[in-house]
């Protein structure tokens, strides 16, 4: 499954809830707001209605010719358009007073004597009817409210709410972006610094955080243990550098020693000369082993030891294959530069440059019968070295592994080759590094193993 | 017969390398300090020195200088460390070469062999370098006041070498082999530093040689 990012989880959860409890909030409101406000205004109006029937039955009593100025007036001081009805027909009527407004059932209700009121929708508006029987002069009063403006309101209020809603949500999101940042930044802290110590930056340290006490104790620890595991590797590294040391002296009195012993080899016995065959061939292995452990230790101490130079990169190849090829007096292989290298230039330590050339070299002779050419190419920003064989190549997963200190791969048991040191391959990653290069293994043109050396390009110091 | 000094603290190491190099027919002294080392050198009048850095007392270092300044004959230092300080400094004090231990016996005695042995030096008139007039039938540097520049006989090798060249290049790896007589082995340090030495000599401003100058991505060459 794939995970999702708790950076987009924490970002949508903020999001989602200030804008799920806004909107409960809003609706609520919203609906609680109108109730009251219809009520209220219903109640104005009937209050009002009572009010006007009185008067209505006034003007019936004293002078019922002027019914019709009565109610005009009314409709002009409350906005009520107000209908008069006896013995079954329509007396009178203000000026916007319409009958349809009024429902058959109102009117039943009503002549039956029951003051009566009713909310309905006409043409999309809502109106409030309210009749009222006046029994005295056998008259019923109707008056129709419009709530227009109360919807009006009500529009208003629902825009403001919607507003407060958008904006409640959008600042849970930022709130949702400041926790994400406060709990998230000090993860991603922790794994850059993480991906920074195995790269090999080992003085990385993580700031400590004080603004948060479990952020704080979670990078207190983090640079306790690596303080720990860097101060344990510099142990290791001083022990095998310091072992390598103290061997010096007694290989180098045991190589010579033997090779006097070489000097003399026509007085010693058959069993004699075989045995100094063995010792000799062995020493020379034990040579190679301390000189390789010497050199990894020299490396593991860092970066001081680089003397690290601006060179022609062709050059420096081809020179370095050269002297490779010398070294171990094997066949040199050719150099063969891509059409549209140019000049390149690189930055390295040219003594520890030639050493990686010159155990690749090595390496393709032991176990490949030798390389078959040694191929240089840009590829953007980059050198790519191409030290290619044609022999059985390398297994895919032992490809990861073959830089490895002391790794044998399958090759290395199968035949009866001469023993490397089993630090040729990892000296020449450490070295590659050190360059702030990469290596990898890939496969030859030929069907053979490929290492792949690539190397950031430099413009030319100037001279 | 060659006549080798050997300055060395560790007695094994001393004991093996004499038998070594006595198996292979040279006359060898052996010195267990530099002292020690500097007085035999005088007294037997050495035809090579093989001097360990690391010696209790004077340095390694130190004695280098000192045989340096009483002959121009081979000196090869034996580093306990390949640390390019280290080297340099070694080559700085005068030695010719360097070799670190561990070393392989065989790779020691071909040093000393090519070093010993006189190659016949290529053919080249002598030649003016600004006020500097070089004899190589003489072997000698003389300045315009007639006085002698003092140039080791590596160093010396190392001009006449370019001087044959014609002006043109020589890489790193040919200086090894025509001035040092080395097939495959030795390090371009040991030309870098030869080269650096022979310039504070010879250069008016060493700092900006117009003389040895640098070819990038081949090596050196001598404009006369």
């Amino acid at each position: 499954m794939r995970r999702r990012s708790l950076r987009l989880r924490l970002l949508v959860t903020f999001g989602l809830g200030a804008f799920i409890l806004s909107t409960l909030i809003a609706s609520l409101t919203y609906v609680g707001v109108q109730r009251i406000l219809v009520s209220n205004q219903q109640q104005t109006d009937l209050q009002q209605s009572y009010v006007n029937a009185a008067l209505v039955r006034a003007t019936l009593y004293s002078s019922p010719p002027e019914l019709s100025n009565l109610l005009n007036s009314i409709e002009q001081a409350t906005a009520a358009n107000v209908l008069v009805r006896t013995h079954g027909q329509w007396l009178a009527r203000s000026n916007n007073a319409s009958f349809v407004d009024v429902s058959l059932k109102t009117i039943n209700s009503v002549d039956r004597g029951h003051a009566t009121e009713q909310t309905l929708e006409v043409d999309g508006k809502t109106i409030f009817v309210v009749g009222v029987p006046i029994p005295s002069v056998e008259t019923q009063d109707f008056e129709i409210f419009k709530l227009d403006h109360l919807e009006h309101t009500l529009h208003e209020l629902l825009l403001a709410l919607g507003l407060g809603a958008l904006v409640t949500t959008i600042i849970g999101m930022l709130g949702g972006l400041w926790v994400t940042r406060r709990t998230v930044r000090p993860l991603e802290e922790v794994s850059l610094a993480a991906a920074l110590i195995a790269d090999g930056a080992l003085t990385t340290r993580l700031q400590v955080n004080q603004a948060d006490r479990e952020v704080e104790q979670l990078t207190e620890s983090f640079n306790q243990m690596v303080s720990q595991l860097v101060e344990r590797l510099e142990r290791d590294a001083r022990f095998a550098s310091d072992v390598s040391h103290e061997l010096r002296s007694p290989l180098t009195t045991l190589a010579t020693t033997a090779s006097v012993l070489q000097q003399h080899r026509s007085d010693l016995s058959p069993a004699g000369q075989e045995s100094l065959d063995l010792l000799l061939a062995d020493l020379s292995i034990f040579q190679s082993l301390v000189e390789d452990l010497l050199e990894m230790a020299r490396s593991d101490a860092g970066a001081g030891a680089l003397v690290m130079e601006t060179m022609p990169a062709v050059e420096l190849v081809r020179q370095s294959v050269r002297s490779a090829s010398a070294r171990h007096a094997i066949s040199e292989p050719p150099t063969e530069v891509a059409d549209g290298t140019g000049e390149p230039f690189v930055r390295v330590d040219r003594k520890r440059f030639e050493r990686v050339i010159t155990n690749l070299v090595d390496n393709a002779h032991r176990y490949a019968g030798g390389a078959v050419a040694v191929r240089i190419d840009v590829e953007g920003p980059l050198l790519a070295v191409n030290v290619d064989d044609a022999g059985a190549g390398i297994p895919r997963d032992e490809s990861d592994h073959v830089f490895e200190r002391f790794y044998r791969g399958l090759a290395a048991h199968d035949r009866g080759i001469a023993r490397g040191t089993g630090l040729g391959l990892a000296l020449v990653r450490d070295h590659v590094r050190a360059f702030g290069g990469t290596i990898a293994v890939a496969e030859s043109p030929e069907g053979g193993a490929r290492f792949q050396i690539l190397l950031p390009l430099v413009e030319a110091d100037e001279l | 017969m060659s006549r080798i000094l050997i300055v060395e603290d560790d007695d094994h190491i001393r004991t093996a390398l004499r038998l070594m190099f006595e198996g292979e027919g040279y006359i060898v002294d052996d010195a267990p300090t530099g002292e020690v080392g500097i007085a035999l050198f005088n007294r037997m009048a050495s035809d090579m020195a093989i001097v360990d850095i690391m010696l209790p007392g004077m340095s390694g270092f130190e004695t280098c200088l000192a045989l340096r300044n009483a002959s121009d004959c081979p000196i090869v230092i034996v580093s306990a460390r390949d640390d390019t300080a280290d080297v340099v400094l070694g080559l700085e004090s005068g030695a010719d070469d360097y070799v670190t231990k561990p070393f392989v016996p065989e790779e020691l005695l071909a040093r000393v062999k090519a070093h010993l042995r006189r190659r016949p030096e290529k053919s080249t008139g002598a030649f003016q370098l600004g006020t500097l007039h070089v004899i190589p039938d003489e072997g000698v540097v003389r300045q315009h006041d007639g006085a002698e520049l003092h140039l080791t006989s590596t160093e010396f090798r190392l001009l006449t070498d370019l001087a044959s060249n014609n002006g043109k290049a020589l890489s790193r790896e040919d200086l090894l082999e025509r001035v040092w007589g080395y097939d495959y082995f030795g390090d371009s340090r040991l030309v870098d530093v030869h080269i650096r030495r022979l310039r504070m000599k010879i250069e008016p401003d060493p700092a900006n040689p117009c003389f040895l100058v640098t070819v990038r991505g081949t090596g050196y060459k001598l404009v006369i």
